[in-house]
């Protein structure tokens, strides 16, 4: 029987490459994830492996309660080691060198002002670190110059030098947080073997530099050389019983092997989130696979049956059309997973080619790659196949017999109630989430988002009936016979119409949704943003907040113009022991600045403290006294009044009040009101030069800037998410164009008959190309119904989470309509050219 | 040509060659063939002697080798595809032995196909006269699966006469029917060319078929070898007979 089946493969090979590409299409994207992720996992592994390389031992600080190594978690951001720690590493047996390292953010500026990295907030950092001499330490070799002695002596690194044309005596200016300063280049210098520093700027200069830009008291990080012949893992062991709690030693291996790990967790995210739209695309096109086997089985009904006269058992064409199955699964598989590691090749070059591709080791085809990309590959085939086989082992020897394939008449109904039953079930389920109460209505909406697609995609066959109908006299009065024909032709196999739109319509329905919730965060972004500014202009801090620094202040008013600058930051207090994060304003110019609508107004505040909505369901009230616990003091402070806004801080404290904390406070926001009749943009010249040459780590924004910053995230959440939808859509295409194909195939003796009685190739061709329209028009419209009703409901889910308006999502609902007019003519590109192509005589002589 | 009775078809030295080399088989070797107007033509000879081939090359539904052939006063072997498809379509009808009808469209829908390719308006007389004539009136909503092979063709056959074609080829139009409908379809066909001056060439290798027609062409190895005039169906079997068939 699989002999027989590679035969009718190999007799009839087109009508099977469009489903054999559909297939291979998906596992290519799953197969490309793989490849991808895997390549960046190696390429990291090697690079973490070079930077720790010279050091035996490293000794870090631990944050207290979190993770290691992760400022996000626990509750504070590790502390600095301190000398005594250097100290103890350096006294353990079997050490021969300790020392200390620490390291800033910064910016590197021209003489002439020009920023040449870092200070823009985006792209790689510019990472300053202290020369240590130790090439093993500093993990860096001079290739140039010499090494910073002084304070105004800095080396930077290869890359960096280059690209600035930067060479041993020029003259640069170093940007930090509080100033700027005046310095020489003395050396050039690699770091590691390669320079790969994925596009950081690094530059080592003095110790008490590093510490004047950020690196604060104390070490980062240090590092330990051990004796010749030592044990690393025994004198790590050492240190790290030796050393106080906050701190821990462990090898410099096992640090790069932490460093991976951690990294291919983040990157396993990734994987999970591409993976997931594979596998979207492997559905839409497991749809396209179970209907062209349902039309290949029904195309040759007779054959089957001639086979079934001649003594061949039904369970034996069963085998033969899973046995074709599974030969297109092993070959689209095999096609499919050179084409996802084209794919992933592709882009990692392209990335390589535009810079920051440095750390991906060269593809190779990894082996889960390979599994992930046969199962699903063949699993998908022999699945969407299996019902169309079993259908065919049913075909009885009569139908050998018949004149004519006789049309499968088989009803609607048993569909249209399973449909029914799914999409109630859906929409009830939907309902419930939406407005039962439940704890967490997002599950509920998504489940029931799910039946509904499914049980809709079943109705769309009841639906496309009478729409098909109901179009037929307006495709007759536009396109006269040929819209006729096109509409009947969508009419005649309301089941194979239905389930090539409804390819469609899952891809269509995705994108919908994903535009109508991206529109709705963009208005609601939009709307918190534009609701919070008052303030003429913005300087905000890029790299790192600042210290509360009143020259700042004063420098940025003494700009002609500016009226008020008020400042925001941030500071982590606790009350009750629980660890809370306090917004810090200036509240006597406040008012103006910011729109926030406080009960009383910001200037009303009185050195007490207002509170926000959770604080307030926590159980503070206006009248209350709360004690803020600082690192270094504690407050206890008046509640003055309360704030309507949630997403900042908890408490609302002005400056006078937050200094006493003695905690650290971030101030990330200078707002500025400008006087009225101020030119504004002169203004913000003004703003930018002083800025750009006193604090090269500030930038000016206006609240527009902040809008389209804003914006411009989204957009490309939306770009990136298209992107990765395509690849269902291309496959939904695909689709439509195999079914159209085989239509066409089986149409061939009625093509002939029109073209002998004076169709033109023209005419036949815009048949084919209306039919494919219509197809995918409708797939599109039912999708975006869909995908907005469901995008809506969702949003409706997230209520909570601060979404209070529906946008829909007008222009991206035209486009994608317009896109399906385009897909569908696209689609019909060549079933079209087949049809008008078709010899008449054959067609006529056509042996069904 | 110097002929003076109108003709609807000829061709003069018709040849046609399918395959290439040692495969090439002759299917019609020189053929110079008028088809008159108003007249009922007969087509027969031994299976593999070129009827068909005769029939599409004249019709334009194939191209000559060699030669030339006329539709009237069109010489469609001079034509490109798109202007022979508009003389097809204007001029000529058909009516093939099976698979006839476009299956989704009903029986009037099929008849009036040609009308509607072309755009043109129906003539609703003319309509109805055929479909009494073709006992077809109470059958018109039905789509072809629904009607029996007989009035399948019956429906073909009015398919053919509603464009009033200058000519109507027929490739044994009543070669899948029983010999009652078949009879039948034969006398409609007859009373076409007698009653509206139809033009109708018909290949067949029923004798009895053939004895309907005014002229009867032999065909045999690609040439015409023989033609009858007012054939009766022993005259034709006994014609057949000395062919070898
Ligand atoms: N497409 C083709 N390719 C090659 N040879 C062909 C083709 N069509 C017809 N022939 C050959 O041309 C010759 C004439 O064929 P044609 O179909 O005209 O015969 P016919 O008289 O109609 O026969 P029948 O009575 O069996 O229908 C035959 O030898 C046939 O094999
Ligand atoms: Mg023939």
């Amino acid at each position: 029987m699989f002999r027989l089946a590679a035969k009718s493969v190999r007799h009839n090979p087109k009508r099977l490459i469009l489903t054999a590409f559909a297939v291979a299409l998906g596992v290519g994207l799953i197969a490309a994830t793989h490849i991808f992720t895997d390549s960046l996992d190696r390429g990291f592994t090697r690079l973490f492996g070079e930077i720790y390389d010279g050091v035996d031992v490293i000794v870090e600080p631990i944050t207290d309660g979190g993770e290691v190594g992760d400022p996000t978690s626990g509750d504070s951001v590790a502390k600095n080691l301190d000398d005594d720690a250097v100290r103890i590493a350096q006294d353990a047996a079997g050490v021969d060198l300790a020392m200390g390292a620490t390291e800033a953010l910064g910016a590197l500026i021209g003489t002439d002002g020009e920023t040449l990295s870092g200070g823009s907030g985006f792209g790689p950092p510019t990472l300053f670190f202290n020369w240590t001499g130790v090439e093993d330490f500093d993990s860096a070799t001079l290739l140039d110059g010499r090494a910073p002695e002084a304070d105004d002596e800095l080396v930077v690194d290869v890359d960096t030098a280059e690209q600035h044309g930067l060479a041993v005596g020029d003259q640069v200016v170093v940007g930090g947080a509080e100033g700027t300063y005046p310095s020489t280049v003395v050396g050039i210098a690699t770091w590691g073997d390669s320079n790969n520093t994925q596009g950081a700027t690094l530059v080592w200069t003095s110790l008490d530099r590093v510490r004047e830009l950020g690196g604060g008291d104390g070490w980062t990080v240090i590092h330990v050389r051990v004796d010749d012949g030592a044990d690393a893992e025994a004198v790590a062991a050492a240190i790290d019983t030796a050393l106080p709690e906050g701190a821990r030693a462990l090898t410099g291996a096992a640090k790069a092997e932490e460093q991976a790990e951690s990294l291919g967790e983040a990157l396993k995210a990734v994987d999970i989130f591409t993976l997931a739209f594979a596998f979207v695309a492997l559905f839409v096109g497991a749809y396209i696979i179970a209907n062209t086997f349902r039309i290949i089985v029904t195309q040759r009904t007779r054959e089957f049956g001639l086979m079934r006269a001649v003594g061949v058992k039904g369970q034996q064409v069963r085998t033969m059309v899973l046995g074709e199955a599974l030969l297109i699964g092993i070959v689209a598989s095999v096609t499919g997973i050179l084409m996802g590691y084209a794919l992933a090749g592709g882009i990692i070059w392209l990335l390589k080619a535009l810079g920051p591709g440095e750390s991906f080791a060269a593809p190779i085809i990894p082996l889960d790659a390979i599994i992930w990309g046969f199962a699903v590959g063949i699993l998908v085939t022999l699945a969407s196949a299996l019902l169309p086989a079993i259908h065919a082992s049913r075909i009885s020897p009569m139908e050998a017999m018949r004149e004519a394939a006789v049309q499968n008449r088989r009803g609607l109904t048993m569909r249209n109630i399973v449909g029914g039953a799914l999409a109630l079930t859906g929409a009830g389920l939907t309902t419930v989430g939406l407005y039962a109460g439940l704890d967490r209505p997002y599950v509920y909406v998504g489940a029931g988002a799910v039946l509904l697609v499914l049980g809709v995609t079943l109705l769309a066959a009841q639906l496309l009936v009478p729409l098909a109908f109901g179009m037929r006299d307006l495709l007759t009065r536009i396109w006269r016979v040929d819209g006729k024909l096109a509409a009947n032709n969508i009419h005649r196999e309301p089941r194979r119409s239905a389930n090539t739109a409804a390819a469609l319509m899952i891809g269509v329905m995705l994108l919908a949704l994903t535009a109508t919730v991206t529109q709705t965060v963009k208005a609601v972004a939009n709307d918190a943003i534009g609701g919070q500014f008052t303030a003429d202009l913005m300087v905000v801090s890029t790299t790192v907040p600042g210290s509360p620094d009143q020259s700042v202040v004063d420098e940025l008013a003494s700009v002609a113009g500016v009226e008020t600058v008020t400042r925001s930051a941030s500071l982590d207090a606790r009350v009750d022991g629980v660890k809370i994060p306090v917004t810090v304003l200036d509240t006597a110019t406040a008012e103006e600045a910011i729109a926030y609508e406080t009960e009383p107004s910001f200037s009303e505040i009185d050195g007490g403290v207002f509170v926000s909505p959770s604080a307030i369901e926590a159980g503070a009230e206006v009248g209350d006294t709360v004690t803020l616990v600082g690192e270094e003091g504690e407050i206890s402070l008046e509640v003055t009044g309360t704030y309507p806004n949630s997403g900042d801080g908890d408490y609302f404290v002005d400056f006078a009040q937050a200094e006493q904390l003695g905690s650290p406070i971030d101030v990330w926001q200078y707002s500025i009101v400008a006087e009225s009749g101020a030119d504004l943009d002169q203004v913000r010249a003004d703003l930018e030069d002083l800025v750009a040459t006193e604090y090269p780590l500030l930038t000016v924004q206006s609240p527009d800037d902040m809008l389209e910053l804003a914006n411009q995230l989204i957009d490309l959440m939306l770009a990136v998410i298209t992107a990765l939808l395509s690849g269902a859509l291309v496959i939904a295409v695909l689709g439509v164009a195999n079914t159209l194909l085989l239509s066409v195939t089986e149409r061939t003796r009625e093509i002939g008959l029109l073209r002998a009685v004076g169709s033109r190739r023209r005419s036949v061709r815009r048949m084919i190309r209306i039919e494919s329209v219509v197809m995918s028009l409708f797939g599109a419209i039912l999708g975006i119904v869909l995908g907005v009703a469901l995008g809506v409901a969702l949003i409706r889910a997230l209520e909570e989470f601060g979404f209070d308006t529906v946008a829909i999502p007008w222009g991206m609902l035209a486009i994608y309509t317009v896109l399906a007019i385009v897909a569908g003519i696209v689609a019909a590109w060549w079933p079209a050219r087949r049809a008008a192509k078709m010899d008449v005589l054959e067609a006529i002589a056509f042996d069904g | 040509m110097t002929t003076t009775v109108t003709l609807a078809a000829s061709m003069r030295g018709g040849t046609k060659d399918y395959g290439h080399g040692d495969a090439a088989v002759r299917a019609l070797d020189g053929i110079d063939v008028d088809i008159a107007t108003a007249e009922f033509t007969a087509i027969m000879g031994p299976s593999g002697s070129g009827k068909s081939t005769l029939l599409h090359t004249l019709a334009g539904l194939d191209r000559l080798t060699a030669g030339q052939s006329w539709i009237g006063e069109t010489e469609i072997s001079a034509l490109s595809e798109d202007k022979i498809t508009q003389v097809r379509r204007d001029k000529i009808g058909f009516v093939f032995q099976a698979f006839n009808l476009i299956p989704s469209l009903s029986a009037k829908e099929n008849i009036t196909l040609p009308l509607d390719i072309s755009g043109r308006d129906i003539d609703p007389a003319w309509f109805d006269e055929i479909i009494g004539i073709l006992g077809l009136g109470d059958r018109l909503t039905h789509l072809p699966a629904e009607l029996s092979g007989g009035q399948q063709q019956r429906v073909a056959v009015a398919r053919a006469l509603v464009a009033r074609p200058e000519l109507i080829f027929a490739d044994e139009p009543s070669g899948n029917l029983d010999s009652r409908s078949g009879a039948e379809l034969l006398g409609f066909m007859r009373r076409a060319v007698k009653e509206f001056g139809q033009t109708i060439a018909m290949v067949t290798h029923d004798p009895t078929a053939a004895s309907y027609s005014d002229r009867v062409l032999f065909l045999a190895d690609g040439r015409i070898v023989d033609e009858m005039r007012e054939p009766t169906a022993d005259a034709v079997l006994d014609r057949m007979k000395q062919m070898g068939h």
